[in-house]
């Protein structure tokens, strides 16, 4: 299984230009941070500009791999060996990364325009530099040292971007991640102390001929789970994910679910796949957990009176699918087209998710901002005066909801398909469970928007940007749904 | 030679039209009207280009892959083609009907964005080639039916949405469950492969049987088959042209088509017969027309009744497909066309009544012939269809549908086609003795509800044309039904490609 | 055994338990925090010890000097005479005077019983010796004591600058039990000065909410846990 990981050795190697393209993919993004903070652009033009680049190393870095097949990088700096591989998890990833890093920066100028929160503001810009920088390094990273190097250091630029708004919640809830997520490393770090002291192993690939089940990889890969887990908000810790939502700035909340948590969510899939290669129990419990998930947040979020709260709460629950998925892709006896059929589901589902909940964020934003209340029935009569970004709202939950023909249909139903196969039939009402839930919570707030006896009330008007990039993230999260096959290509491991 | 842009183009149309009415501002009125009308003219045009390649014998064919295993497929089949083109004519009747229905009213960009959108579902169900497609277009119509339900934005509406989605998206949870597994058991069916699932039937039994009764209980939220009828009388408090077209096209018919495609083209006719799993059908079908119909004698209100007659009779295309034999498959085929043309002149006609003299009960249609001419004789024409009256439509539908019972050796349905032709008759012949002999407001008794002037004539043009043109398509069908490329011709062509391949 | 038993490291293994403890129930938070560094100070020792000198730099300046800092930095929002806590000038800001409550502590407590668990199962395997003779590795049993300590304190305490504390002195007792398991060599060093860099940072910017949370709000614990009563001394 770790060939699906791009863990293998590589055919070619990297040409010179791809090492350049590889420094600037990793540095880009801060160097541009910085200049963010030096002039704190107030258009989305110069934005743009700047996006230009950073997207453009996506690109050719995907066009060295689809000719060399998997990539690998080694230094040696004092002794430390650090390495990178490219492989077609990492670069689809990576893409993913830079774009919906890019819509969120676009977003960013509007949103600030009309906000005005402050001189505060303009450390955004280098923090969410650092943030992409760290994500993409997380996707390539091969040992576990950088691993747990750029983990932290997106675990702290996470944190510092939740905490600019500076309201007091913003601060309480941001304090609270960061106590938890600063632990959540520290059992990390033990696991991987673990994994050093006894098979004398940091890279990955090396780590993954010499491991053997055995009670030190179980706990090994318990404490790096739990670790991993915290940080990603799987189900039943991630208490700190909603209040963390209800106050950050817009961009920032689109992000931090996008990304932030998958990335954590990404290395636990990895490394228990490599220490658990053929466990039976922990992939279902953390299964189990995904059903609970499933219903615990549709439940939330089906309750909740804030919009918020309710787009926050329901990455919970998609989270939910993914935790699903874990024993299909990890789980011992499988056999091979269900498991094919689980690994392509759980990225689809991944991408999908990333994109409509970005967009969803950013559709939530606009529509607070516009009618300057927070709650659900603040909405009402909003789908006569706003729309465009109630349709953006509608684009991404469908995908959220996982109806055609958008990427999270194609998603759920290959997990549909891989679940059938294996009789897994609790995992089955627990996904279709999921589709009618968020299907309650997320027609609630049409209702609301529908509702034309609404008193008559000023609306802000946004930026057509902050519109237009939302709506760009939901459509591409739709159309990934029929083109599918494209995204998937790449993950057919790192051969050629 | 594979004309492979002509199906694509078809739901392009639809689609392209929606997209650009979502573009256009509220206030462009002129542009979106033209907008509409081009889209559907054009669409008419396009569905009788694949009727004329059908009839030489092509099945052209749009598909791409969209994961391994999983393949996008349009075909333009003879059965799919017969769908498109109930679509696409009443398409355009009822956007020249909603156009002259929403004159003046708020919303109108996102009311007729969400419509096109709705036709192109149906016609992409219509033209589906295999479950996946088929599933695909199906929960794209619940979805665009929704904001159309609610519309209106009250308190009811929005009630009537609630209970709407709770229906559908449960019903289309179920249909993905069963096509999954089908998928999961047998790989990637098309609807145009002629083996049908017989392979799997020694080994497999328990399981084509539990995955039939999945599927065609998804399809029968949306067929309004009881008991999973009950979002359908709610969503009568839709606009007229809404209900016109979830009654008479897309959304029931959705599911009755549904139910044919998953007989005929899926597991084959034999097959289920084998199983069993028709007799359970038809009986089903069968409570269902009669509940359905005694339901529509207990209401006052004109659009409630209608909705239970719409019950009723969308189960007589339930109950021909599963009557093994010829008849009854151009009964049940034939009957898709029939009732889609009455009922959608029936709605057509109770939405002039409603916007003209702001009748809504039944006891206050006393004389409204007198007032409103030809909207009574085109209500008059699709009442008597309904009951199965000749020369329109109706006639012939039970007719092959008795013949198909008779042969079948089910002599039990038809005394439910005569008990229930006498219920329909006990409900419609009321209303029509109302409209034209008893004395109302029109002879100078009393007044109407809210009378407004809305045109030179009778009532205003693009409320009253569409329904005068649709019921004399439905005497046209009815008297014509002999000529080439009439709905009983073309049903039977597709008949006889079922049993005859 | 005894003859392995070596004094020094024994004595240091001594002096970093009792600084950890010392600072992490110490309610006075500003002796609290001297105490903090002055077992930074124990453990920059360690590190030399242990042959790691390039971890016992790293140690003096990040752990000892610029932790210690941010933590007096976040303490200069609890002077009496701060900014906003006029509505709480009658309260003695250093002293942490959160109650607990049972069931509360008692959940803490299984969770950090669950981490000991662990961190036994990881000793019991990687370091088979340690169960026959538990003297063996002076360091490595303090490590555990302080972890586990750490652990605990960080579930129970409520005030935030204490929990930042017991996060710090959590990540040292951690990155001594990793250097006890894998030793020194340098992959395990980089690792640890990663720790230590994130551990900093992970301080400052606790620090700056503490302070900011304290001049906005006036609290110094978050809401949930806050549920439980804050007795006025």
């Amino acid at each position: 299984m770790t060939w699906r990981f791009g863990l293998t050795e590589a055919t070619f190697e990297p040409l010179w230009l791809t090492h350049w393209v590889l420094a600037a993919t990793l540095a880009l993004p801060i160097l541009f941070g910085l200049l963010g903070a030096l002039f704190s652009p107030r258009r989305t033009l110069p934005v743009a500009l700047v996006c230009v680049p950073i997207l453009l190393t996506g690109v050719l870095l995907l066009m060295e791999y689809q000719q060399a097949g998997l990539l690998r990088w080694q230094w040696q700096v004092a002794g430390v060996t650090v390495s990178l591989r490219l492989g077609g998890v990492s670069i689809l990833m990576l893409l993913v990364t830079q774009w919906v890093g890019a819509a969120a920066a676009l977003y960013t100028p509007g949103h600030l325009r009309l906000t005005n929160p402050g001189k505060q503001a303009r450390w955004l810009w280098p923090l969410m530099g650092v943030l992409i920088s760290a994500l993409s390094l997380i996707w390539l990273a091969a040992d576990l040292l950088t691993l747990y190097a750029a983990l932290e250091l997106m675990g702290l630029a996470a944190v510092g971007m939740l905490l600019l708004s500076g309201k007091p919640a913003a601060l309480q809830a941001g304090m609270r991640y960061l106590l938890l997520a600063l632990v959540g490393s520290l059992a990390y770090l033990l696991g991987v102390a673990l994994i050093l002291g006894y098979w004398g192993q940091l890279n990955l690939q090396a780590l993954a001929e010499v491991v053997e089940p055995g009670p030190v990889a179980w706990i090994a890969a318990a404490l790096i789970g739990a670790g991993l887990a915290l940080k990603a908000a799987l189900f039943p810790l991630h208490g700190w994910l909603t209040p963390v939502h209800e106050s950050a700035w817009t961009p920032v909340s689109a992000l931090h679910a996008a990304l932030v948590v998958k990335a954590s969510l990404f290395i636990l899939l990895m490394l228990w796949n490599i220490l658990l290669p053929s466990s039976l129990f922990a992939p279902r419990f953390v299964a189990w957990l995904g059903m609970l998930a499933i219903v615990w947040g549709g439940l939330v979020a089906w309750r909740s009176d804030s919009l918020k709260t309710l787009v926050a709460s329901s990455t919970v629950a998609q989270l939910g699918y993914l935790m699903v998925a874990f024993p299909l892709i990890i789980g011992p006896d499988i056999p091979p087209l269900p498991k094919a059929l689980a690994w392509e589901g759980f990225w689809l589902q991944l991408i999908g998710h990333a994109l409509a909940k970005a967009a969803m964020f950013m559709a939530a934003g606009n529509l607070i901002l516009a009618t300057g209340e927070s709650s659900l029935k603040g909405l009402a009569g909003t789908s006569r005066r706003l729309p465009l970004s109630l349709l953006i709202f509608g684009l991404a939950s469908v995908t959220l909801m996982g109806l055609p023909p958008s990427s999270g249909f194609t998603a759920k139903w290959l997990l549909l398909q891989a679940m059938v196969m294996t009789q897994q039939w609790v995992a089955v009402v627990a996904l279709l469970m999921g589709t009618l839930l968020t299907a309650a919570y997320v027609f609630r707030v049409f209702r609301y928007s529908f509702d034309e006896t609404a008193p008559r009330h000023h609306y802000q008007p946004l930026a057509p940007s902050m519109d237009l990039v939302a709506l760009a993230l939901a459509l591409a999260a739709f159309a990934l749904g029929l083109l599918a096959h494209l995204p998937l290509a790449l993950l057919q491991g790192g051969g050629v | 030679m594979n004309a492979a842009w002509l199906p694509l183009a078809t739901l392009a149309t639809s689609i392209l039209a929606a997209v650009v009415i979502f573009l256009l501002p509220e206030e462009s009125r002129r542009l979106r009207t033209g907008i509409n009308l081009a889209a559907a003219v054009s669409k008419i045009i396009l569905v009788a280009l694949m009727v004329g390649r059908v009839s030489q014998g092509y099945q052209d064919t749009f598909s791409f892959q969209i994961v391994g295993g999983i393949d996008f497929v349009l075909r333009a089949d003879a059965l799919g083609v017969m769908f498109a083109g109930l679509s696409s004519l009443l398409w355009l009747c009822t956007t020249i009907y909603a156009i002259g229905y929403l004159e003046g009213a708020a919303n109108r960009k996102r009311f007729f964005g969400f419509f096109s959108l709705c036709v192109a579902s149906t016609l992409g169900i219509a033209l589906a080639g295999n479950l996946f497609t088929f599933l695909i277009f199906y929960e794209m119509l619940t979805l665009s039916t929704y904001p159309l339900v609610v519309h209106a934005g009250t308190a009811k509406a929005l009630a009537a949405g609630r209970v709407y989605l709770r229906y559908t998206l449960t019903g289309g949870v179920v249909l993905l469950l069963g096509t999954v597994m089908l998928y999961s058991l047998t790989g990637d069916h098309s609807f145009a492969s002629e083996r049908g699932l017989a392979p799997y039937l020694n080994d497999h039994r328990g399981l084509l049987t539990l995955i039939f009764v999945l599927l065609v209980g998804g399809l029968a939220v949306k067929a309004a088959m009881v008991p999973l009828h009950g979002w359908l009388p709610r969503a009568m408090v839709a606009p007229a042209p809404v209900s016109a077209l979830l009654h008479a096209v897309a959304v029931v018919k959705a599911g009755a088509f549904g139910i044919m495609r998953i007989i005929y083209d899926l597991y084959g006719i034999e097959l289920s017969v084998e199983l069993g799993v028709t007799t359970a059908l038809a009986i089903a079908a069968s409570i269902t027309i009669i509940y359905g119909s005694l339901r529509a004698i207990a209401q006052h209100e004109l659009k409630p009744r209608l909705a239970f007659s719409t019950i009723s009779q969308v189960s007589y295309v339930v109950l021909g497909v599963s009557l093994f034999g010829p008849f009854g498959t151009i009964g049940a085929l034939v009957h898709l066309l029939h009732q889609g043309l009455m009922k959608v002149t029936l709605f057509f006609c109770a939405g002039n009544y409603a916007e003209e003299l702001g009748i809504h009960r039944i006891d206050e249609m006393d004389g409204a012939g007198k007032r409103m001419p030809l909207t009574s004789i085109a209500f008059t024409v699709g009442a008597l269809g309904m009951i199965g009256l000749p020369p329109v439509a109706g006639f012939i539908t039970k007719w092959y549908l008795g013949i198909g019972a008779i042969q079948a050796d089910m002599y039990w349905v038809v005394v439910v086609l005569v008990a229930s032709s006498t219920l329909n008759a006990l409900y419609f012949l009321p209303i029509v003795h109302r409209l034209w002999f008893r004395q109302g407001p029109a002879h100078g008794f009393g007044e109407w509800p809210k009378e407004q002037r809305l045109g030179r004539l009778e009532t205003h043009g693009w409320l009253l044309w569409p329904a005068v043109f649709t019921a004399m398509v439905s005497i046209g069908a009815g008297l014509l039904a002999g000529l080439p490329f009439s709905p009983l011709d073309w049903a039977t062509r597709v008949a006889i490609g079922e049993y005859l391949p | 055994m005894i003859a392995s038993f070596n004094l020094i490291e024994g004595g240091l293994a001594l002096c970093l338990c009792v600084a950890a403890l010392a600072c992490l129930f110490d309610r006075h938070l500003l002796r609290a925090s001297c105490l903090f560094v002055v077992f930074a100070l124990f453990m920059t020792l360690a590190w030399w010890w242990l042959e790691a000198p390039w971890l016992a730099v790293a140690e003096l300046i990040l752990g000892a000097l610029l932790t210690g800092a941010s933590l007096f930095y976040a303490l200069r929002a609890y002077r009496p005479n701060g900014a906003a806590s006029s509505h709480r000038a009658n309260a003695t800001p250093h002293y942490d005077s959160f109650r607990g409550s049972w069931p509360h502590g008692l959940t803490r407590a299984l969770l950090a019983l669950a981490w000991c668990f662990m961190m036994w199962g990881a000793i019991r395997f990687v370091m088979p010796e340690m169960v026959y003779s538990p003297a063996e590795h002076p360091l490595v049993m303090a490590a555990v004591v302080i972890a586990a300590t750490a652990m605990g304190a960080f579930a129970l305490h409520h005030h935030l600058l204490r929990r930042l504390l017991a996060f710090n002195i959590l990540g040292s007792g951690v990155f001594l039990l990793l250097a006890g398991m894998a030793g020194t060599e340098e992959g395990a060093q980089a690792l640890i000065s990663v720790g230590l860099a994130i551990a900093w940072l992970g301080s400052l910017l606790g620090a700056l909410l503490i302070r900011h949370l304290f001049l906005l709000e006036g609290k110094n614990a978050l809401s949930l846990d806050s549920q439980t009563k804050e007795q006025p001394q």
